[in-house]
């Protein structure tokens, strides 16, 4: 496979340095190279929150980049932190709900894409918001197999999944969930795609 | 008590809690401390899987302290270490100048952060200078730029074995993304890798009668008259350049037939390794040189690769200058044009090695 890399973003409690640090276990466990190192800045809370992750066969060389395949916001203040790392081949992914502004979006990408997310983890529970996102992620990049992101989650969240099996299908479901909200937005033609700018 | 790694492990971790298995396998006794972003996870670690193995641990009130207290427990015959960053390291200069003075086996990892004074919690090359030739001495100190989780473990064992072995503090430069980033390494048992381990003894209270069994220990940092510091100095120098060429170590890629030559260090070394790649791949003749001992410095090595027919060199660290100038002194005299590529206090990728070498062609 070819290098993937991927920026996840949004705000502190939402999840996203756990679903970075669950897919990078994933990748590793699968033999991939793999490198997740997140941002860190002087905030103990209330900044926004960014994973940098990737994932190949080679062995990986700077543990940031510039320009992501996949960037994921999971919050409105998280897509102009992170439009910058979209590049002419990047997939900007967003939530539906977010009202969006044009200084929110990026000005190069391959597809700007929304799904509704948030509205699909309220049906859940919103705590499995990040894994609905991991699913999507997954489904657009295809870097690691389910089954290995299964694993993944039950290594980093089994002592919880035993006392509560429920959590574990719902985690499950989720991250089926994210992989069908972008399968079914690629399909429906209702997302906003353009050539690069 | 068991041993805390056996045979060949693999794992995936952060180079924070790379340096604490690396810490427990090399045998080290105890370590001191004082929190500081980004090598905070360094001490967290190491207390939870130290204890688990009758290692010790004290947070000091301070870093000054930290760096004096290694001193002690060192003279007491302890393998003692600290790790610190950006103004702590400042600090433990001090510490760091007695080290050498009484040829202290100290080891120190050191994660830089970004600089001056407070800077940022989060990544740079700035601390090279304080690191090579921080203190009020000549710099006799043994420093190992490592670039990958792997050589973090490597090199962390090799630090305590060399630091014994050649009584030089001795220190592994780091930085805020390998310290953080999590990336696949394996962890190993050294003894099984017929690496050997330098058992630590104390430095004072040693058997025999002062005088008539023994000669007195003197481990000496203040001197009454300027000759007799002079005289040391100029023995510790002689040792220090006799070590030398047992220690310097370096990297070369596509070096061979190389008409310009990246030198970079550290984690950035990696970005200049995929940017050789690619600049081969399109028929630009690149190499990479990395130093991997900033001190001692590979100068003879590079010497000997400038010779063979470099056109120009390409300096490039997240840093301004301080590879450049750490370089440009152990070179003096070759007739290769140097350019450099500074970027203080950020990451540097392939991408910017790539167009800056483009630019220098063209």
């Amino acid at each position: 496979m070819r290098l993937v890399r991927v920026v996840l973003a949004g705000e502190g409690g939402q999840g996203v340095q756990s679903a970075a640090e669950i897919m990078a276990e994933a990748a590793y466990e699968e033999g991939k190279q793999t490198i997740y190192i997140p941002n860190f800045g002087l905030e103990q809370r209330g900044g926004v929150s960014i994973a940098f992750l990737q994932v190949g066969d080679r062995r990986i060389g700077a543990p940031k980049f510039n320009k992501a395949d996949v960037v994921a916001a999971l919050s409105q203040r998280a897509m102009a932190r992170t439009r910058i790392y979209s590049g002419p081949d990047t997939i900007f992914m967003y939530d539906s709900s977010f009202e969006v502004t044009e200084e929110d979006l990026p000005t190069q990408y391959n597809m700007i894409l929304d799904i509704p997310a948030v509205e699909k983890s309220k049906e859940l529970n919103t705590r499995v918001f990040n894994v609905i996102i991991m699913g999507a992620v997954l489904e657009l990049t295809a870097m690691i197999p389910v089954e290995a992101t299964r694993n993944a989650l039950e290594k980093k969240l089994g002592y919880k999944f035993e006392k509560n099996p429920e959590l574990r299908e719902m985690n499950y479901r989720a991250m089926e969930v994210g992989r069908a909200l972008v399968r079914n937005r690629l399909k429906g033609g209702e997302m906003v795609c353009a050539s690069t700018t | 008590m068991d041993k805390p790694v056996t045979g060949t492990k693999k794992v995936f971790m952060t180079g924070n809690e790379t340096v604490a298995w690396a810490a427990l396998a090399a045998g080290a006794d105890i370590m001191f401390g004082y929190p500081i972003t980004p090598q905070n996870e360094i001490m967290h670690y190491w207390t939870r899987l130290g204890t688990k193995y009758g290692r010790d641990f004290l947070q000091t009130e301070d870093e000054i302290s930290a760096g004096f207290t290694v001193c002690g427990a060192i003279i007491a015959g302890k393998k003692a270490f600290t790790a610190t960053a950006g103004p702590g390291n400042t600090l433990m200069q001090e510490p760091f100048s007695m080290a050498e003075a009484m040829r202290l086996p100290t080891v120190a990892i050191i994660q830089q952060r970004g600089g001056p004074s407070s800077g940022t919690v989060i990544y740079s090359q700035q601390e090279v200078t304080l690191t090579t030739y921080g203190g009020n001495g000549e710099g006799h100190r043994i420093v190992y730029s490592t670039a990958t989780h792997q050589e973090i473990y490597d090199y962390t064992i090799k630090a305590f074995n060399n630091a014994w072995k050649y009584r030089f503090p001795t220190f592994v430069l780091g930085d805020g993304y390998q310290a953080k980033m999590r990336e696949p390494l394996e962890i190993y048992d050294p003894e099984a890798r017929n690496i050997e381990m330098v058992i630590p003894s104390p430095l004072v209270g040693l058997p025999g009668r002062i005088g008539i069994e023994r000669e007195p220990q003197h481990l000496c940092n203040i001197y009454s008259l300027e000759d007799e510091l002079y005289e040391v100095v100029l023995q510790l120098q002689a040792e220090y350049d006799r070590m030398a060429p047992e220690l310097e170590e370096y990297q070369c890629r596509e070096c061979d037939d190389a008409e310009i030559l990246v030198v970079s260090h550290g984690v950035v070394s990696r970005s200049a390794d995929d940017a050789v790649r690619f600049l081969r791949a399109q028929g630009i003749k690149a190499g990479a040189f990395r130093p991997i001992t900033l001190r001692p410095f590979p100068g003879r090595a590079l010497r000997e690769i400038l010779q063979t027919g470099v056109k120009k060199m390409l300096i490039v660290e997240s840093a301004y200058g301080q590879l450049a100038r750490l370089l440009q002194q152990e070179i003096y005299g070759e007739n290769v044009p140097v350019e450099t590529l500074l970027m203080p206090g950020v990451g540097i990728i392939d991408a910017d090695i790539i167009s800056k070498v483009k630019s220098l062609i063209h």
